[in-house]
């Protein structure tokens, strides 16, 4: 792709040269309007960036010269001229997009590939040009989104520097953290990486921690938050719920609680298996004491993936427990939970699992009637086998 | 409200000329600072002058709000609202003043003013000027998120800045009115001059009159800054509260929260140099805007 650059300075020409280059996009330059006409004699060009006020012939009259030739190149303003009745005359003419001078690379790179909507990589991009810039939504932590934003796992918002340093030496090292000790600083980071866990302080001088997160939430609609907060305070987990967050974690850190939070974060893409309408839980490993945490995450996993089935149109949702183990009370209520959500959002719920499952749903009263396939096949065909047992 | 000499009666004169003649009687009461601006609730100006006090008594805050039944009300509405997110309702004042903290309580006490002026008994005005606080509203919360994430200056400023941006409107409208009759005397219903000349006169001159409202009030100087500059942007000074006032102004208009026409292209102008101006991306502005008509209509009920 080729873009023509349209300056009457040269530092301007070049900056733009070498940051459409780093994206893998061949360049041409023009001094102003009439030079730049030339140019596109000459041949075509993806992009303009174009300069307002040049010599010669200036940017309205190039641009206007340009579309009266019916030629309709996107155009990229890029300008120290921020006066709205120039910009709406511009507008008119046709352009794509607007950048005032001075201006942040980041910026017009991300503009450059919104105008020539590169959401593919064009193919003579170099490595770490705009086939990193132009990676997907989902993204791997460290690397950088469609915007240009990198992704990062954590965020600690604290106004104690020690906070992040002290959870930075308890998280796994493949855990990449940012630290922000100001409602700004937090403010700043969110709006240029993407996070997936926000931990924000809540006794932050100065500082309304429900506004900031709610703020933070915004522009990190992914992300989950979770309050951080002293172990004196009364009632921490469910006014910090009450507020809007995700959960709370108590200061200083204790192991189990940072474990259980890293598992609900980042351990969720293990847990749970979606293949078309069939989910399938993963097999607990662990010590025994985290089984609580395993059946919670499960619990909260599956609603929003049924509701993504909803969503999507399917009948039914067949749901395979088998791995999982089974304890009476836990599985019990898990299954309830499932059956009843289900049925809210209009899907039929097919169950598979074990024996051992069929015989213990069967034992409670408002399970009794809970269907158990034997697998994934007999679910999807509605055909179940033997009662388990032999007693039914 | 004072009403000035009244100029020569001009029953028979077109209504572009009534309209000048209007406008006339307004700016020359600018000029001679004849205006006569609502004052500050004396309740919400007590309390705002205590809260200057850094070392000022919470008790003693909500000792003078409770002698405002509205305002009680008011508060006890905000402090229990989803906006404050707390499990157990606040059962006093005092206990709403705790929960608010000094800035939202100035806020609070500046916006339930602000309302006071927005409020028109005029049937011809009324509309309308319920129609300028649902926009001012709308670029209060604008502003507030704008300055937050370009960091320019304090979110509260820009969302009292967005707040009072329009505040002139209602008070010139109320002068148009107390000037007409001055005019016209009782036919005045009868010869009401042409709308778009009346709003013309309104948009021209309110801006003087809310810095001057703002003024008078003792706004902290950004957030008057933020109220006169904010008609054009400011490119030597790009992350402004005015800057981000002028850009909350064109997002609200561009989704339809404005009373009176929008010249669509230069809106749409106004929101491409103002992303830029400010340093957001297309997507956090998608997601400021998200919902604002509702979030609007939160804070209206």
């Amino acid at each position: 792709m080729k873009i023509l650059t349209v300056d009457d300075s040269r530092a301007v020409r070049m900056l733009v040269g070498k940051q459409a280059r780093e994206l893998g996009l061949e360049v041409a330059e023009a001094e102003d309007g009439e030079q730049a006409l030339a140019r596109i004699a000459e041949g075509k060009y993806d992009l303009i960036v174009l300069d307002i006020t040049m010599p010669v012939l200036d940017g309205p009259a190039f641009l206007a010269a340009l579309r009266e030739k019916g030629d309709r190149t996107p155009v990229l303003m890029l300008t120290s001229e921020s006066k709205r009745s120039i910009v709406a005359t511009l507008m008119k003419l046709g352009i794509d997009d607007f950048i005032l001078k001075p201006f942040k690379a980041d910026e017009l790179k991300a503009k450059m590939l919104k105008v020539l909507k590169l959401d593919k990589v064009p193919a003579a991009a170099p490595a770490g040009g705009a086939a990193a810039a132009a990676e997907s939504a989902v993204v791997a932590p460290g690397s950088a989104t469609a915007g240009g934003k990198t992704a990062v796992d954590i965020l600690v918002v604290d106004d104690m520097e020690t906070v992040e340093k002290r959870l930075r030496t308890m998280v796994p090292a493949e855990v990449s953290m940012e630290g922000a000790t100001s409602a700004q600083a937090a403010l700043t980071a969110a709006r240029e990486r993407v996070f997936r866990l926000v931990l924000v302080d809540n006794d932050m001088p100065n500082t309304d921690s429900t506004s900031l997160m709610r703020q933070l939430r915004v522009v990190q609609p992914q992300a989950g938050f979770v309050s951080l907060s002293l172990r004196t305070v009364s009632r921490a987990q469910e006014e910090s719920r009450a507020a809007g967050f995700d959960g709370n974690l108590f200061k200083p850190f204790d192991t189990a609680g940072l474990e259980e939070l890293l598992q609900r974060y980042f351990d969720n893409q293990e847990l749970l298996v979606t293949k078309e309408n069939v989910l399938a839980v993963a097999p607990f490993h662990g010590r025994e004491n985290k089984l609580p945490g395993y059946f919670s995450q499960v619990g909260s996993l599956i609603p929003k993936a049924v509701d993504g089935l909803a969503a999507a149109c399917f009948a039914e949702v067949v749901v395979d427990i088998t791995q999982m183990p089974v304890i009476l009370d836990k599985t019990a209520r898990l299954v309830l939970q499932l059956a009843e959500h289900s049925r809210r959002v209009g899907l039929e719920m097919r169950l598979v699992g074990s024996p051992e499952l069929s015989k213990v749903l069967k034992q409670l009263a408002d399970t009794a009637d809970v269907p158990v396939f034997a697998s994934v096949a007999d679910a999807q065909a509605g055909k179940l086998g033997p009662p388990a047992g032999g007693s039914r | 409200m004072s009403s000035a000499a009244p100029p020569p009666a001009a029953p028979a004169a077109p209504q572009g000329r009534l309209a000048a003649e209007l406008e006339k009687i307004v700016t020359k009461r600018i000029a001679s600072d004849q205006l006569v601006l609502p004052a500050m609730p004396a309740v919400a100006l007590k309390c705002l002058n205590l809260i200057k006090d850094p070392d000022f008594s919470l008790k003693e805050a909500a000792g003078i709000i409770e002698r405002d039944p509205i305002l009680t009300a008011l508060i006890m509405r905000l402090a229990n609202s989803a906006a404050m997110a707390t499990r157990d309702a606040a059962q006093s004042v005092l206990a709403a003043v705790t929960r608010m903290g000094v800035q939202k309580l100035r806020t609070f006490l500046i916006e339930s003013s602000a309302r006071k002026v927005f409020e028109s008994r005029d049937p011809r005005i009324v509309e309308a000027s319920r129609g300028v606080w649902e926009h001012s509203l709308a670029v209060a919360m604008l502003g507030r998120d704008i300055v937050a994430f370009s960091n320019a200056g304090s979110p509260d400023f820009g969302y009292l800045a967005g707040m009072l941006h329009d505040v002139g409107k209602p008070i010139v409208a109320a002068m148009l009115l107390e000037a007409e009759k001055a005019i016209l005397g009782a036919k005045a219903s009868a010869t009401w001059i042409d709308s778009g000349e009346w709003i013309g006169v309104v948009q021209r001159v309110h801006r003087q009159v809310g810095v001057a409202l703002a003024e008078k009030w003792e706004m902290p100087e950004p957030v008057l800054r933020g109220i006169r500059d904010c008609q054009e942007y400011d490119n030597s000074d790009r992350l402004s509260i005015a800057n981000a006032v002028r850009f909350a102004n064109a997002l609200a208009k561009q989704e339809g929260i404005y009373v009176g026409e929008v010249a669509t292209e230069d809106n749409d102008a106004l929101v491409m140099v103002g992303r830029s101006l400010l340093g957001l991306d297309e997507e956090t502005v998608t997601r400021l805007t998200a919902n604002l008509r509702d979030k609007v209509k939160e804070q209206l009920s």
